[in-house]
């Protein structure tokens, strides 16, 4: 009996993972109305490749909001409705912002559309010549051609010369082009040249990230297992029960509200379901409420206390020797004049701590790597005793991180209260 | 020697040959009859760790990291049930903390099949391309195919899709298997070349390839806050290792020990104090092996179970070596305390070192040529003192006429010289071109050369005449000796002058070894150090 339920457990979580792993599934819940971005984004497209015309079209919005996910749906439906009649080029601003690069991808992807030989020695001329007739061929048998431009904004730079040679393709009459560029930069628009913001047409959607509801009803629609699957029914109704209870709890609403008033997007909050489903007790199979709070507490981490807990008492002395330094109001100090405060504080207090110069510049070196301290200034001219450093961690953070640590002896406290 | 005289008028081409490269070709042919030994190729099943018919089990997992359980439990609830699709997981921590081995034990244990790359033995984009491409097509580097990756890859564009392809040939041959793709020391690729566009893709490579199957797990030793990129990326989940706490190290301390109550009871000593310096497990090892076997010596035998008398005497036997070991970084024996045979130079060592105070020995540990150091000795004058006052410190009477009456200094000099030490502390040491260097070298060796003069005269009557022609084969060889120091880095290039164009150099040694080196010339420092 409990061997069944871990399996089904098992199966759950994998389902359930899937779930939150695979954007089509999670951005189609929220298509149905009609002034969605979904049914905006697929009337545009839709009606170019209907109406054989030329379009181009911006998807703005923060990062984890959805664009590509949206946009790989209304394509797939679209390769559905009509077949044949659409093929859909690729490229991304981080791997082809280079014009050669990109240019051979586009037609490497031709070819493979059309069952081509892709020669990779083509040159750029070739390859470009080679697009611009693919161009008029697709226009002339009445195949839109659909360009999707992801990091949109990597492909404005430079010198644009891609952009402009696609919107000038599509400018002549013979071709049916649906130019989409997808960017987390919501001026992305305001990067192009005069000549090829010209030839755009300035369609923009924005993407927004999702209201407190939406999530609620994401969470649902996610973690309710469906009836109608190969897991069994009592289990299945027991977890929808269980899930309907907790998401119906107040505190389960402050946790999610706790979350979205750091960082709304849809990504973060996926993150937070990941975590939460892969806490789930295999041997109950079912969620609670723990698992939940247990998931904010992984995702809301802070780095610079933790590392400070983890710095040894020497890291911590030169910490405090430094933010001495800055409250004394010096602009700019260095390793050796560190070194001299150190010695003061051994001096007129007499501590057991005092260490020489080499293993102050280790432990120097230690808090440079875990991105504590850092230098002030660009130039390597310098050996590392010489360079002027700054502090990465505000003073409070610093007092904190103090109490936290276990070891760390009274006087630092007492040196940096006064 | 006669073959190679054969060899290289046979080839009477037009192509000169030289020597070597005749006698490297007779080399070549020689190893091409040897029989080459292959090593087998590839499989599929080379993507998981073999584990020689012993079933690794979780305890053994657990054992063999100690400190490790919560993090492990972490790890192992991330990564899911089999075949699970896996958000990006970034696992960090300071160094030495484990996560390598941490990573890699857990796949040992769940059997499961991974690339592992490293982005410090990959050290640019295209090294990290080659290593997982060949990973991921099965391929091995040898003699049959000249020992060059798999596909060749220079863009980034090029590795995505022969990425696709090798991992989709991959997880079909894998029945639908996940495979997952580890990238290690993940904080050097901020340091690359185009890291604005590596990083970023690393991180939605998963979005990028548009591959069921594939997990990604990145490994660094420094917090997702430290990646600073333009546009942002999508943060993956994070797993945190923190440095290990004392109970931990001392878990990991005992380990592998024949006697375990004698290192328990050396761990009680020595421990704590050292981990108030640092507590990074590979300093602390290579601090602790050498105490421990001086904690060890003056037992005669090593499996003694220790009670509380012995306890005390191996302190007090212990005590006095703790403190000077706290202080130094890493002891390297110098050439004098080997050859003494150690107790006799040890004991000038310790009785010299005062307890507490910064580590200065009173002879050099390592061999110097006699020209080097007086050029090390020049270098540093040149650094510390300014360029205007070196014919005043350099004339013919030696610098001697350079000692001011001591006046009692007024308040406002005093504030002076104060700043003008602080503005020493912050600035460093100074710049000086070349040919200052050797100004300085010649004055300080002239005396020299003169002082040896007179020693040769005295006892052979030699001319003037051999004692310049020594002077100028000198000059070459201090040429040599310069770059040889600045590969010593004690000598390092600063910035050239701009309107001059000539390079600068800058001298690097503390004042406690130029002083070292100046004792052990017989040269005295202090006369030519400007004093403000």
């Amino acid at each position: 009996m409990s061997l069944k339920k871990a399996v089904a457990a098992e199966e759950a979580v994998v389902l359930l993972r899937t779930r939150i792993c695979n954007p089509n599934f999670i951005f189609s819940l929220f298509n149905d109305s009609s002034d969605s971005n979904y049914s905006k984004l697929k009337f545009i497209v839709s009606s170019s490749v209907t109406e054989a015309c030329n379009n181009s079209i911006l998807l703005l919005g923060p990062r984890g909001c959805g664009k590509i996910a949206v946009l790989d749906l209304v394509l797939e439906d679209l390769l559905k409705e009509y077949p044949e009649m659409i093929s859909v080029i690729k490229l991304n601003g981080l791997l082809h912002c280079d014009d050669n690069c990109a240019i051979k991808e586009i037609a490497r992807q031709l070819c493979i559309e059309h069952e081509l030989m892709f020669s990779k020695m083509a040159s750029f001329d070739d390859n470009s010549q080679f697009m611009i007739d693919m161009l008029r061929e697709c226009g002339l048998a009445h195949k839109t051609v659909i360009f999707v431009l992801d990091e949109f904004d990597l492909f404005a730079q430079g010198k644009q010369r891609l952009l402009y040679s696609l919107l000038d393709a599509m400018q002549s009459v013979s071709s049916q082009a649906v130019v989409i560029g997808v960017s987390c930069r919501l001026d992305a628009d305001q990067l192009l040249e005069k000549r090829v913001r010209s030839r755009f047409s300035h369609r923009k959607l924005l993407f927004l990230p999702p209201q407190k509801e939406d999530l609620q009803r994401l969470a649902k629609y996610i973690l309710l297992l469906p009836t109608d699957s190969s897991l069994p029914p009592d289990y299945v109704l027991e977890f929808n029960s269980r899930i309907s209870n907790i998401l119906a709890d107040k505190r389960l609403i402050e946790v999610i509200d706790k979350l979205s008033d750091s960082d709304s997007t849809f990504s973060n909050f996926l993150r937070f379901l990941f975590s939460a489903v892969s806490y789930i007790d295999l041997k109950t199979g079912l969620m609670t409420l723990d698992n939940f709070k247990s998931a904010l507490s992984t995702i809301h981490r802070q780095p610079k206390l933790d590392c400070l807990k983890d710095c040894s008492i020497l890291e911590l002395y030169i910490m405090v020797c430094m933010k001495r330094l800055e409250v004394k109001e010096q602009e700019s100090y260095n390793f050796n004049s560190v070194m001299k405060e150190y010695k003061t504080i051994h001096d007129s207090f007499q501590t057991s701590d005092n260490y020489s110069r080499s293993v102050c510049l280790r432990a120097f070196e230690h808090l440079l790597e875990r991105q504590l301290i850092e230098f002030a200034d660009r130039g390597h001219n310098q050996s590392i005793e010489f360079r002027s450093v700054k502090l990465l961690i505000a003073p409070s953070e610093l007092h904190q991180g103090l109490k936290s640590n276990r070891s760390c002896p009274a006087i630092l406290q007492k040196l940096m209260e006064s | 020697m006669s073959q190679e005289e054969e060899e290289t008028p046979q080839t009477t081409t037009t192509r000169r040959t030289t020597r070597l490269s005749s006698s490297s070709n007779h080399t070549q042919n020689e190893t091409l009859k040897k029989p080459i030994t292959n090593l087998p190729s590839l499989t599929l099943k080379n993507l998981t760790f073999t584990h020689n018919n012993k079933p690794f089990t979780y305890d053994d997992l657990i054992s063999s990291l100690p400190g490790r359980k919560p993090q492990i439990a972490e790890i192992l609830r991330l990564l899911g049930p089999v075949n699970s699709p896996l958000s990006p997981l970034f696992v960090y921590g300071s160094s030495s903390t484990g996560k390598t081995s941490t990573i890699l034990q857990v796949f040992k244990y769940l059997n499961r099949p991974f690339v592992y790359s490293s982005c410090r033995s990959c050290y640019n984009a295209r090294q990290l391309f080659d290593n997982v491409l060949n990973q991921i097509m099965l391929h091995r580097r040898n003699g049959s195919n000249g020992y060059s990756g798999v596909k060749k890859c220079e863009k980034a564009a090029d590795f995505v899709n022969f990425l696709k392809e090798g991992l989709r040939s991959v997880v079909e041959g894998l029945d639908g298997d996940m495979v997952y793709l580890v990238f290690d020391s993940l904080e050097l690729v901020r340091d690359w070349d185009k890291s604005c566009t590596i990083l970023p893709l690393l991180f939605r490579l998963s979005d990028v390839l548009k591959v069921d199957g594939v997990g990604l797990v990145f490994v660094s030793g420094a917090s997702i806050d430290t990646y600073h990129s333009d546009t942002g990326f999508v943060d993956p989940v994070p797993v945190y290792f923190p440095d290990y706490t004392e109970e931990d190290l001392r878990q990991i301390f005992m380990r592998n020990q024949s006697n375990l109550k004698l290192r328990s009871a050396f761990l009680d000593v020595v421990l704590k104090p050292f981990c108030r310096v640092t507590r990074r497990l590979d300093e602390l090892s290579t601090a602790l092996s050498p105490l421990y076997e001086k904690y060890c010596e003056p037992l005669d035998d090593l499996s003694v179970v220790p009670n509380e008398e012995t306890k005390r005497r191996l302190f007090s036997c212990i005590q006095p070596h703790i403190a000077p070991a706290l202080n130094e970084i890493f002891r390297v024996k110098s050439q004098q305390s080997l050859e003494a045979g150690g107790k006799e130079g040890l004991k000038r060592k310790t009785s010299s070192k005062k307890f507490g105070t910064s580590d200065s020995i009173d002879d050099l540990d390592f061999h110097m040529s006699t020209s080097a150091k007086y050029l090390l000795v020049s270098a540093f004058l040149a650094s510390r003192n300014p360029a205007t006052l070196d014919a005043s410190f350099f004339d013919s009477t030696g610098g001697s006429a350079n000692q001011k009456k001591k006046r009692k200094s007024s308040e406002k000099s005093r504030d002076l010289k104060e700043a003008s030490e602080q503005e020493m502390f912050m600035k460093g040491p100074g710049t000086f071109p070349l040919e200052r260097l050797l100004a300085i070298f010649q004055c300080i060796t002239s005396g020299l050369e003169d002082s040896l003069e007179e020693e040769e005269e005295g006892l052979q009557g030699g001319t003037g005449l051999g004692g310049n022609g020594g002077e100028n084969s000198l000059m070459s060889d201090i040429l040599l000796q310069v770059s040889s120091l600045c590969s010593a880095n004690f000598i390092t290039k600063g910035g050239s002058c701009p309107l001059e164009g000539s390079t600068r150099y800058r001298s690097t040694v503390s004042d406690d070894l130029a002083l070292k080196v100046a004792r052990s010339l017989k040269f005295p420092l202090s006369k030519y150090l400007y004093r403000r």
